[in-house]
């Protein structure tokens, strides 16, 4: 395998933290947070974040194939949580501890619990509305009643947090800047 | 297994001996320290087997709300105020509002101020997803939901029906309650006439949902016609036909209906689900209707002999802390027990796994459990911690119970116990219980055990003269309020089983009041300082069990030729 070549475009309004691991190629969109302490590997193929995403502390996002990782809009990683997902939509939300293998991609509006183990031996596509939950990472399918609201309520935790964030720590700019 | 000791209750039983500890049933009546109770007042141990337990106060786990006993029985046992069960995941569920319509196009939406949100409201488990709009709940106000819902509970056909039966038995319950010995004679096959006891028959008879049904009404009413009863209760109608009436109610031909053309396994309620919910509950998980939440008691627990009260906590739900507290940790000295050699094999395994990490991790395993482990034929000696939770200092004496007798020795007299315990024979002291800072630094002596010389415990049986054996036995450690001394065990080559014995631990304190003595002969270990007047010696005994653990049986007897 050739080294791994990191190439970082980061957009201008988005708050990456000084101290943040990344390697490879990686793209963080407009808005997207990037807590200190959080892992982004690109070690296969490049990961591409889109907007309004809230990746927390001790989160790791990994993208172990050839192809593009893409993550979408509004989506939030929780403290500790591991992600090795191909392709991500948009307003999900993976909770702390939780962990999401490669062979699993998710759509829009999923959940995926605290602490739950998503490690299907074949690929699988999570539906969209997805929840998953419990010690024995049970699913059901959400009706999807609020998502107004929790998308409303993701809009300000994103927006507080890039207040907050540059206040108390260095951030990071891309290879451009 | 870390050998134990576990305290006796005689729980007012006849005899003041404890069972043999071989015995299985034993362990019913030894319990740890720090279960028991003491009654000042009987001057005995009390364990939650004996006690006499009541309800003093009913709260809510949730919104630890201390609901008035009145108000339980009106709202059924369970929370009314806003707390409710996620009946999916059993999460508490929030109350929130209904989203504003969608533009279609959340995503492009700028940041709306302030709140979102309009009527109607529902429940919403924040866990799982569940929401009560799935099941057809919703609200207009976020408020008084409970009232609302048990309103719903309350108009279930099931529930109905039990209020129209509640009613019908009454008069029957107070007549059986005022003249219950009239009644004895009356209904032959029907013993329970006190409505407590019939109450608790009612309950137990119960439906369990998922489980089958056994329905002996046919056969019975058959029966009833024949004789009838000679008291005179009118023969009860139930309000509808429970199998035509499509309740929900489960079993019957429409469950069949639906399992047999069940596609996935979620559209079944699961057992955890359907339990907790107050009446039968459809075996639809689509049916599944928000719980409000079971309220919990605190309870005080009496003496049974002097009825005073041992343990009562403070009423306020968010308080752990109680009012009265008569825990036997406060009167007896705390015992702890350790296997010296054993100690010593563990600080061995993890010295040498420390060492050196991959070489054969197995074999020093292997070691290790053997060299702590108790092996037939040989003898052992052990650790008894004695802490003094008094705040004067005690003297104590030990005394093995009884002779063990050969577990399963089924009529062999040729056998021999097991195993010997020898226990030190003079009584040794405690220093009292003081706080940490009052504690000398040097105070910590060891000592060079005490002469322990011809120690025979009764048990007939001339101890060996050995120089060394007597080592082993007496005080082997004293520092603060503790005091550590030395027993041995000596097992026999057939020994197996497990090392367990009763012990008798006997010790002396300065009672509080003197001038109590002629009521209250023994007197009462007590943890408050002494008073100025005379000191007067008393004694309290009780019994233990102590635990040494599994006998390893030797090689030899493992392949035992013969037979
Ligand atoms: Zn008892
Ligand atoms: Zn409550
Ligand atoms: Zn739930
Ligand atoms: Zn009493």
């Amino acid at each position: 395998m050739p080294p791994i070549r990191d190439k970082f475009t980061i957009h201008s309004k988005a708050v990456v933290c000084q101290d943040v691991e990344l390697k490879g190629d990686i793209t963080i969109g407009a808005g997207t947070i990037v807590h200190p302490k959080a892992t982004i590997f690109a070690i296969a193929g490049p990961i591409v974040i889109g907007s309004g995403c809230i990746i927390e502390e001790g989160a790791i996002i990994v993208n172990r194939r050839k192809e593009v990782m893409r993550i979408g809009d509004d989506n939030l990683f929780e403290i500790g949580c591991r992600v090795e997902s191909p392709s991500i939509g948009s307003f999900n939300t993976v909770s702390a501890r939780a962990r999401v293998h490669h062979t699993v991609r998710i759509s829009s509006h999923c959940v995926i619990g605290a602490a739950c183990l998503v490690v299907p031996v074949d690929d699988e596509i999570l539906d969209e509305y997805t929840v998953i939950y419990g010690p024995a990472a049970e699913r059901r399918v959400w009706s999807g009643r609020g998502r107004v609201q929790e998308a409303d309520l993701r809009r300000k935790h994103a927006e507080y947090l890039r207040e907050m964030l540059p206040k108390f720590n260095r951030l990071r700019r891309g290879d451009g800047a | 297994m870390t050998p134990s000791i576990e305290y006796y209750c005689p729980c007012l039983a006849a005899s003041p001996h404890p069972p043999p500890p071989h015995l299985p049933s034993s362990t019913y009546s030894f319990h740890p320290l720090h279960n028991l109770f003491f009654c000042e007042e009987c001057d005995a141990v009390r364990c939650n087997r004996c006690v006499m337990v009541e309800v003093s106060g009913y709260y809510c786990p949730n919104c630890l709300f201390e609901v008035p006993s009145a108000s339980v029985r009106a709202e059924k046992n369970r929370c009314a105020r806003n707390c409710f069960h996620c009946p999916n995941c059993r999460n508490t569920l929030t109350v929130v509002p209904s989203d504003p319509p969608d533009d279609g196009d959340a995503r492009m939406s700028p940041i709306v101020s302030s709140t979102l949100g309009e009527p109607p409201f529902f429940l919403y488990c924040n866990h799982c997803r569940w929401d009560s709009a799935e099941v057809g709940i919703t609200f207009e106000k976020p408020t008084g939901l409970a009232a609302q819902l048990q309103k719903f509970e309350d108009s279930a056909p099931e529930s109905l029906e039990f209020e129209r039966l509640k009613e019908h038995f009454e008069p029957f319950l107070r007549a059986s309650s005022s003249s219950s010995s009239a009644l004895h004679s009356a209904a032959a096959h029907h013993v329970h006439t006190n409505p407590i006891t019939a109450a608790a028959s009612s309950a137990l008879a119960r439906d369990i949902p998922g489980v089958g049904k056994y329905n002996p009404l046919s056969r019975s009413r058959a029966g009833r016609d024949k004789h009838a009863h000679k008291n005179d209760i009118p023969d009860y109608k139930s309000r509808v036909e429970v199998a035509s009436a499509g309740i929900n109610a489960g079993g019957g031909e429409a469950d069949v209906d639906f399992m047999c053309r069940l596609e996935t396994m979620s559209e079944v309620a699961a057992l955890e689900q359907r339990w907790v919910s107050s009446w039968v509950a459809s075996l639809h998980s689509s049916d599944l209707k928000p719980l409000r939440i079971p309220l919990q008691s605190k309870k005080s627990k009496r003496c049974p002999s002097c009825r005073h009260i041992l343990i009562k906590p403070e009423q306020k739900a968010q308080s752990v802390r109680y009012k009265i507290k008569l825990v036997a940790a406060n009167y007896l000295p705390a015992i702890s027990v350790s296997l010296p050699h054993a100690q010593a094999a563990v600080e061995m395994m993890k010295r040498s796994t420390a060492l050196n990490k991959s070489a054969a991790a197995t074999t020093v395993d292997e070691h290790g459990a053997s060299a702590g482990a108790l092996l037939a034929g040989k003898t052992y000696s052990f650790h008894l911690a004695f802490t003094n939770p008094l705040y004067d200092p005690i003297q104590v004496r030990l005394k093995k119970a009884q002779m063990m007798q050969a577990p399963g020795a089924d009529g062999d007299k040729t056998r021999r116990p097991p195993f010997q315990v020898n226990l030190p024979s003079s009584p040794f002291p405690v220093a009292a219980f003081a706080e940490a800072w009052e504690y000398e630094d040097d105070e910590e002596v060891m000592f060079g055990l005490e002469e322990d010389e011809g120690d025979l415990d009764g048990m007939g049986r001339q101890q060996r003269d050995g120089r060394s054996k007597t080592r082993t036995l007496g005080v082997v450690e004293k520092r603060a309020n503790v005091t550590v001394v030395g027993g041995e065990v000596i097992l026999t080559k057939e020994a197996r089983g497990r090392v367990k014995f009763n012990m008798l631990v006997s010790y002396t304190y300065r009672s509080d009041d003197p001038d109590g003595a002629e009521e209250n002969v023994t007197g009462t270990p007590s943890r408050s300082h002494a008073s100025s007047k005379a000191p007067e010696l008393k004694n309290f005994s009780f019994y233990t069990v102590v635990d040494l653990g599994l006998i390893v049986p030797r090689e030899e007897s493992r392949i035992d030729p013969d037979i």
